[in-house]
């Protein structure tokens, strides 16, 4: 594993305790997980996700994470509907170790109240928290 | 918590880039930077370089040390001729396993017992408690004193030749043992690993020497490998680990030896053998199995699931402890499971090779009913869904050397 200096956080992106990352996008929000989260993981071989149209609450838990060891959930950052998913990722989980913020997104969702965005961490915020 | 061991070698797993995990009491690298993937396939088209030196390694020796072993050990030690080497299982009167082990005999007067790292103290008080039945048997743990390597893949055997000193590579046959020396130490060689992989080695080091050797070898190109891709290699291989294939099953109730594979060809009813642990239990699992093996299940009881290698056929990824089903009922359990990665191949015979394009594929190993077979469909149940799955003969074959080869479920 990294430490922490040697991981990437863009400023552009909210993030959230559970290491999801948010990303404002017109009025959707793009979702995925952050530097830190997939470096825990390790090599990720699996990805399971949600249905377009389904609608989650914030915190809801809408996929799975699946490394050669373990098995982990991805919760919502916020509530809202899917409106797009990651197909990419069925063939090519990797993609998430190798592009966690760029080709290995997640979802993106049409939010039910733009004011849950407004409440994730921003980088430094959880930068803060990761370094405890 | 109990102050975890540490093997000669942790120093330079950390400088390799290691991320360390506890393991059976032992602090141990789980993988290096390249991750559990670059260095499964690694292994198997070049040379994987694992530190196993946490395993057990006992020492046994006296005058009556083969029938003591014969006595504790399922295999038949009498057959084991010096420069050679059995796998074998530690059992109990149930015809259950305390432990699998690898029995070698490297010269005359002396065997090395070696045992899972998590059962070593378990394993060392079971024998001690029985060497009182016998008039002249010395044991001792040479876990700390001795390292213990594992050199496996097609590059492994160019690897080790190119640093020996004197002596010769074992024979060219799997558990064939030699003695050499590499810059004046002693190292004893043995044709044996838990990968599957045709050419593959195990070293026995004094602990002194145990750096020199892992230096020379890396700077050879052999690749560090950790735990998680020994595991993944083992599962592909359809090798047995004792928790999961041995030992007891999700229902707490106790894996007969025979349900496991490997337990076959280690298990010996040979009058030169005589009586030992378990010998009667193990009788009967043996009539069972052969009916089992004529699908005759009249004998079922003794051998109600078998260990069997299950393919996912659709999505997800199987663990251990996930329930399987056949035609709705319940059948058993995953023991071992996850996405494996595996190099395409093109070929056959001497024109066989791997090609350089990867993909993964999600194996397992089930105890299952013993009277489905092999092409049987079955589901799992994953987190509350199920996936469709088979049975298969195997996960790989080792019959194309220098290479493993991938063996797809719907490729069969």
């Amino acid at each position: 594993m990294k430490e922490i200096s040697e991981l990437n956080f863009p400023d552009d992106l909210r993030y959230t305790e559970d290491h999801e990352w948010a990303k404002q996008e017109g009025k959707q929000i793009r979702i995925g997980i952050s530097d830190y989260a997939q470096d825990q993981l390790g090599d990720i071989v699996f990805v399971e996700l949600p249905q377009v149209g389904d609608t989650f609450a914030k915190g809801a838990e809408f996929g799975t994470i699946e490394s050669v060891k373990a098995v982990s959930e991805v919760y919502m950052p916020l509530g809202g509907q899917i409106v797009a998913i990651n197909e990419a990722l069925e063939d090519a989980p990797e993609l998430v170790n190798n592009e966690p913020y760029a080709k290995g997104w997640m979802i993106v969702v049409n939010p039910s109240d733009i004011n849950e965005f407004d409440a994730l961490l921003a980088r430094d915020a959880y930068l803060e928290m990761l370094k405890g | 918590m109990e102050k975890l061991l540490k093997t000669v070698l942790c120093d330079r797993h950390q400088s390799h880039g290691a991320q360390m995990m506890e393991f059976g009491g032992w602090y141990m690298p789980l993988q290096y930077s390249g991750g559990i993937l670059d260095e499964h396939l690694a292994t198997r088209n070049s040379a994987g370089l694992f530190d196993v030196s946490h395993m057990g390694r006992f020492v046994i020796g006296g005058r009556d040390a083969l029938p003591f072993l014969q006595y504790l050990l399922t295999n038949n030690a009498q057959a084991l001729d010096i420069e050679k080497s059995q796998y074998t299982l530690i059992p109990n009167e149930n015809g259950g396993a305390v432990d699998d082990a690898y029995l070698y005999r490297f010269k005359d007067g002396e065997y090395l017992l070696v045992v899972n790292a998590s059962n070593r103290e378990k394993d060392w008080h079971h024998l001690q408690s029985h060497k009182g039945r016998f008039d002249d048997v010395q044991m001792t743990d040479k876990t700390k004193e001795l390292a213990m390597l594992s050199l496996q893949g097609p590059l492994s055997k160019d690897i080790l030749s190119s640093i020996i000193t004197a002596g010769t590579l074992p024979d060219p046959a799997r558990n064939a043992l030699s003695t050499v020396q590499i810059n004046g130490s002693e190292i004893q060689l043995a044709r044996t690993g838990y990968t599957g992989e045709p050419i593959c080695f195990e070293l026995f080091i004094r602990r002194k020497d145990a750096g020199m050797i892992w230096d020379l070898l890396t700077e050879k190109g052999a690749r560090p490998v950790g735990l998680g891709a020994r595991d993944t290699l083992r599962l592909e291989a359809g090798l047995p680990l004792y928790g999961h294939e041995l030992g007891y099953d999700p229902e707490e109730k106790e894996i007969p030896i025979f349900a496991s594979r490997a337990s076959r060809f280690a298990v010996s009813f040979s009058p030169l053998k005589g009586s030992f642990i378990g010998r009667h239990a193990l009788a009967e699992q043996f009539k069972a199995l052969k009916k089992i093996m004529d699908q005759d299940y009249s004998l079922i009881d003794h051998l109600p699931r078998l260990i069997m290698p299950v393919a996912i056929v659709a999505k997800g990824v199987a663990r251990a402890g996930f329930k399987v089903f056949h035609q709705d009922r319940h059948v058993g359990y995953v023991t071992s499971g996850t996405m494996v990665p595996f190099w395409q191949s093109r070929g056959t015979g001497v024109s066989f090779r791997l090609t350089k394009e990867k993909s993964l594929r999600g194996i397992c190993l089930a105890l299952l009913d013993s009277n489905l077979v092999k092409g049987d469909e079955l589901q799992i149940e994953i987190r509350n869904k199920r996936t469709r799955a088979v049975i298969v003969p195997y996960h790989m074959s080792s019959k194309t050397p220098p290479f493993a080869k991938a063996i797809l479920w719907n490729r069969l």
